[in-house]
């Protein structure tokens, strides 16, 4: 395929997996902000709007996974039950071309949800040099999370089960560790295993660009990023099998 | 030309004892409509994902339009398409979108694209609920949708796994349409049915597969004709048991009744004893079917005396 043709299979897969069930399907927006806009209102409410700033890291940390994590269902469905992957197979789309298509679709999908909150944390006072600091982040974390999802879909045996594995690791990834809260606040030897996940460097440093603090330094948070995104690549490239053995 | 060409194909899938394929040996002419006839899993679904780049093959090789199915998957993808057994269509996208969605990804213009879904729309008679939401459509409808997500398609060569499953017999025809369109346009079209009269009215050639092997090949007229003798199919309602009616030929039970394949001699010799007996018979020539069930029944049982 010429690279004229690559971008027109781009466009028609976000177009069509991406756009089209955004705006025929509300419903899947307002998925997205569910869980993460409500937690958020949940430490709003109860610190007397104190809380606030965590809650906005926490929101951002959360949506990006999700939108990372629904890959990987939506990829599970896509190959067990509507067999679409297998047309895509049999035909001149390449795999990066699809995978790609598949995972901006969802971006599209959490879009509005980020908009949202990238003009709560511009309200909070954050300058133009912290929002694309955190849209950089945003980025890093959605390629790993993303990572993780492609990862899950080639491991699913059914829809169910990729669907119930996504909403556990979305918890286990954006709710326990500190996400919604201070690394600081933890029992010391919980910091380190806190530390190695993705979720909580991205939380920290969205954290650290609305004024709370680094409370990890920004330069490890973003090589530990940097780290977990490249490992996740790797990871992905072995399992990802484009024909079935 | 060959559109294909496989030597020794197997696949043994992983957790399992049993060969998919084994040993398949396939030609393939271009420009024709051929057809994989088979019980389920004798193996139809296998072979058609290993020649259009889906699946590995355990070992032996698949040639497909002169690529390697294996190696030059990429050139070769490059000419294929896909119907896929047992495809859904996509919540919340309508039938137009289904068409378009499979032509732009391959890389057409839109308006190309979208007069090209306008046609394929037509050819299956989806027109009417093209832009309803697919979830509301029958079974039936769905799977035209599926279908005429490749029928306008560039590929010169079409792998179609059951596409008139389910579809009732008007809209079967309209698919044979659509078929026979494709190959008078150059394009090779090999497919899988269940259907006999569609293989008979369809194909060039076909081939009836037996747990992953050919056991029969040729055009339908003489796949009915020379692979058996029996040219004639008596059934047969009463005052006979199934053994009695084994001198005369293949006895199988159906539906309540014996059906007795044979040649004309043994057709002549069971209709002279029945009419001694005042049974009640019906002569007819041997069907496709019949074909089907005796050789797939005779492959099997030679296979298990082997054991
Ligand atoms: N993914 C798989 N893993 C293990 N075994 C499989 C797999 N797919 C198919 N098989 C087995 O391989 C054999 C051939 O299956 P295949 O799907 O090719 O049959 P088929 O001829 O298409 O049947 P049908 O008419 O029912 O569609 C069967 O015994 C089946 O159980
Ligand atoms: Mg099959």
């Amino acid at each position: 395929m010429s690279a004229r043709k690559r971008l027109r299979s781009l466009w028609a897969i976000m177009y069509y997996l991406g756009f089209t069930p955004m705006i025929r399907n509300p419903l899947f927006i307002a998925f997205v902000f569910s869980t993460p806009f409500t937690l958020l209102f949940i430490l709003f409410v109860a610190s007397n709007g104190s809380a606030l700033p965590y809650g906005l890291a926490g929101a951002l940390t959360m949506v990006t996974t999700e939108l990372g994590l629904f890959v990987g269902t939506d990829l599970a469905s896509y190959k067990i039950q509507n067999r679409f992957q297998d047309i895509v197979v049999a035909s001149p789309v390449s795999p990066l071309v699809y995978m790609f298509g598949v995972a901006l679709s969802e971006l599209i999908f959490g879009a509005p949800a980020l908009i949202v909150l990238f003009g709560l944390m511009a309200g909070q006072g954050a300058s133009v040099v912290s929002l694309a600091a955190s849209l950089g982040v945003v980025l890093l974390l959605w390629v790993t999370t993303t990572s993780l999802g492609f990862f899950f879909s080639a491991y699913a045996p059914n829809t169910q089960n990729a669907f119930i594995i996504n909403g556990f690791i979305t918890t286990l990834l954006s709710v326990l560790p500190p996400v919604y809260y201070s690394v600081n606040v933890l029992p010391k030897f919980l910091v380190p295993f806190a530390e190695i996940i993705p979720t909580t460097e991205a939380s920290a440093l969205f954290q650290g660009t609305i004024g709370l603090g680094y409370s990890i330094s920004p330069v490890s948070g973003f090589v530990v990023l940097l780290a977990s995104t490249m490992l996740m690549l790797i990871l992905v490239s072995f399992r990802m099998r484009w024909r079935e053995n | 030309m060959k559109a294909l060409r496989a030597v020794q194909l197997t696949k043994v899938y992983r957790k399992s004892k049993q060969p998919a394929l084994d040993s398949l040996d396939l030609e393939i002419d271009s420009g024709q409509i051929f057809t994989m006839l088979g019980r389920n899993g004798a193996g139809k679904t296998t072979f058609l994902r290993i020649a259009s780049t889906q699946l590995m093959p355990t070992s032996g090789s698949v040639e497909v339009l002169g690529l390697d199915a294996v190696r030059e998957a990429k050139q070769l993808r490059e000419k294929i398409a896909i119907t896929p057994q047992e495809a859904e269509t996509i919540y919340p996208l309508t039938p137009r979108d289904h068409v378009l969605l499979n032509l732009r990804m391959r890389g057409l213009p839109k308006e190309e694209a979208k007069r090209r879904a306008q046609e394929a729309l037509d050819d299956l008679e989806l027109t009417e609920v093209a832009d309803v939401n697919s979830d509301w459509l029958s079974g039936g409808l769905k799977q035209r949708v599926i279908v005429a997500m490749a029928l306008r398609t560039d590929a010169e060569l079409i792998f179609l796994d059951e596409p008139s499953i389910g579809l009732d017999p008007v809209n079967r025809r309209r698919v044979w349409d659509q078929l026979t369109r494709l190959k008078k346009d150059g394009k090779t079209i090999i497919l899988t049915t269940h259907y006999m009269d569609e293989a008979e009215a369809l194909s060039d050639n076909l081939v009836i597969v037996s747990r992953g092997k050919v056991v029969a090949a040729g055009t339908p007229q003489s796949v009915r004709a020379s692979v058996t003798q029996r040219t004639t199919r008596v059934d047969v309602y009463d005052k006979f048991n199934q053994s009695e009616l084994g001198k005369y030929g293949h006895a199988v039970s159906i539906a309540g009744r014996f059906r007795v394949l044979t040649d004309e001699n043994g057709a002549k010799d069971l209709g002279d004893e029945a009419v001694a007996r005042g049974a009640r018979v019906a002569l007819s020539p041997v069907t496709l079917d019949d074909v089907f069930v005796d050789i797939v029944g005779e492959a099997e049982k030679e296979e298990e005396d082997e054991r």
